[in-house]
């Protein structure tokens, strides 16, 4: 379900992509040194963008040249430790262990196997996440909880159900300071509902072929895992609508850091990967975000 | 208050020119047409508020601390929602979702006994406010398929049903091609304005 949130690279000055590596590296890097190689094994790019909007006023917190591998690799340029890395990490955990767990209580059969080894897996690295951040996991198992109801009960409301996503997503701007926490809310909601909506759309196959529930699915009561173009244009409506409210508010957050990232990711990234789920693309263009080659004419996709 | 130069994001040394475009800039990003129905507008309100006074001070002492407001015509002032006074239950329901009371607005609308067309527009609305634009956009279609001639329900459901990028105001701009309608964007605005009291 995660990675949807990145950024369209064509579009990024050279040392902002450096800097975003850095990031990244820095957070696998804090997940393998706080959680080990499970935690390190959740890495992905949407915690990388909630680091950075928890940014604050600090500016970088140092870069160093690190290994990901001891005795292995090449050295890369990695941003140090620091409180937003710290707090991305933790929460990354948290959220990964209750949707390994939920989705090993949801399955049948034997489909429960690899949420029930993963969240075995996890387990340790759970403990000590959810000591440090018990408001974030409460409200996750709360939040997570509600959603495996509805879904149980195969709502048919995709705003219902992305809701409870949503404000799992939008508790984490707790983590921020006073002034942008309420701006920050918003943001982080409508990013959960691009997206949870976003990864319907994306597993419409699959959940079809393993028989779970799909909210896109569910709400058009579809009979076959393609979408009408009609369904398409309203989905297209809707997400981007969520991308213009979560600008709105990305607006009045103050300038950090990372902004001219973050920026990206909410003006270009989102809208570019949008029109990339709903158009089929989006495994063949976004995948392997660092070394691909860059996408042919970047910018929007042809409407 | 803080630096005025600090708040409009140039330096003090910066002419007269780029004071003023980003000071033009910043308030086309915080214009209360941007944040129409948007739970955050008071927070756009405030951020006007400051880059105008940022404004103010910037071009008052650049003249040597004389003449008034400088902003002139071309200022940007605050907005105000039109409030509905009516005493129906309807009108109370407006006046719930104006004031951000959206689950008062809620269980109003449940108590309804009629599910006229305004009935669904204004559950569009408490949709909208929530951020739920698919339900939201359901209620509007509905609204207007009962009453195709009513102008409001008609701007709520064309301004849900825009699909434009979110415009971006800083860096190179997008690139020209496709997806990316100025006009559709000031239409959607214009009609979102309209929805939030414009008409009545």
């Amino acid at each position: 379900m995660f990675g949807f949130v990145r950024p369209l690279v064509p579009e990024l000055k050279v040392r902002e992509l450096e800097r975003f590596r850095a990031a990244y590296c820095g957070l696998c890097h804090e997940l393998g040194r706080e959680y080990g190689l499970a935690g390190q094994a959740i890495l992905n790019y949407d915690f990388v963008f909630l680091a950075m909007l928890l940014w604050g006023e600090r500016e970088d917190c140092g870069y160093e040249m690190r290994r990901c591998v001891p005795g292995f690799c090449r050295k890369r340029c990695v941003c140090r430790s620091c409180a937003p890395l710290t707090t991305a990490a933790g929460y990354s955990v948290i959220l990964a262990y209750w949707k390994a767990r939920d989705s090993a209580t949801d399955a049948r059969g034997l489909g429960k196997l690899p949420g029930k080894a993963l969240a075995a897996l996890m387990r340790r690295a759970y403990k000590r996440a959810g000591e440090r951040h018990p408001g974030f996991d409460a409200s996750v198992r709360e939040r997570l909880g509600e959603l495996s109801k509805l879904e149980a009960e195969n709502s048919q409301s995709l705003d219902k159900t992305a809701d409870r996503f949503a404000s799992l997503l939008a508790s984490a701007s707790g983590a921020a300071e006073e002034s942008s926490r309420r701006a920050l809310e918003q943001v982080l909601y409508h990013v959960g509902r691009i997206i949870y909506i976003a990864d319907a759309v994306y597993d419409l196959g699959d959940d079809r072929k393993s028989g779970s529930y799909n909210p896109v699915a569910s709400r058009y009561s579809l009979d076959s895992d393609r979408l009408s173009d009609e369904q398409k244009e309203e989905l297209l409506e809707t997400l981007m609508g969520s991308a213009r409210l979560a600008a709105a508010a990305f607006d009045l957050m103050p300038r950090s850091y990372w902004t001219p990232v973050t920026e990206n990711i909410l003006y270009l990234g989102i809208p570019d990967m949008i029109r990339a789920v709903l158009d089929g693309t989006y495994k063949t263009v976004m995948r392997g975000l660092p070394k691909s080659p860059v996408r042919p004419g970047g910018g929007e996709s042809e409407a | 208050m803080s630096d005025p130069y600090k708040v409009l994001g140039v330096s003090p040394n910066a002419s007269d020119e780029e004071v003023k475009k980003a000071y033009r800039d910043l308030a086309k990003k915080y214009h209360p047409d941007n944040y129409v129905d948007n739970p955050l507008a008071d927070l756009a309100q405030e951020k006007m508020k400051e880059i105008n006074e940022a404004y103010d001070i910037i071009t008052k002492s650049r003249r040597g601390g004389s003449g008034s407001s400088s902003r002139g015509s071309g200022g940007y002032s605050g907005y105000s929602g039109g409030g509905y006074q009516d005493g129906s239950s309807y009108g109370q329901i407006r006046q719930a979702i104006q004031s951000g009371n959206l689950q008062y607005a809620e269980r109003l609308l449940e108590e309804c006994p009629n599910r006229d067309a305004e009935w669904y527009f204004l559950n569009g609305m408490v949709s909208y406010q929530k951020g739920w634009l698919d339900d939201a956009r359901s209620f509007f279609q509905r609204a207007v398929s009962m009453d195709p001639y009513n102008g409001e329900y008609r701007q709520a459901l064309s301004a849900v049903s825009s699909t434009s990028s979110p415009y971006r105001q800083t860096g190179y701009g997008p690139p020209a091609a496709g997806g990316f309608d100025m006009c559709d964007m000031c239409t959607a605005m214009m009609c979102a304005n309209m929805m939030c009291g414009g008409c009545r």
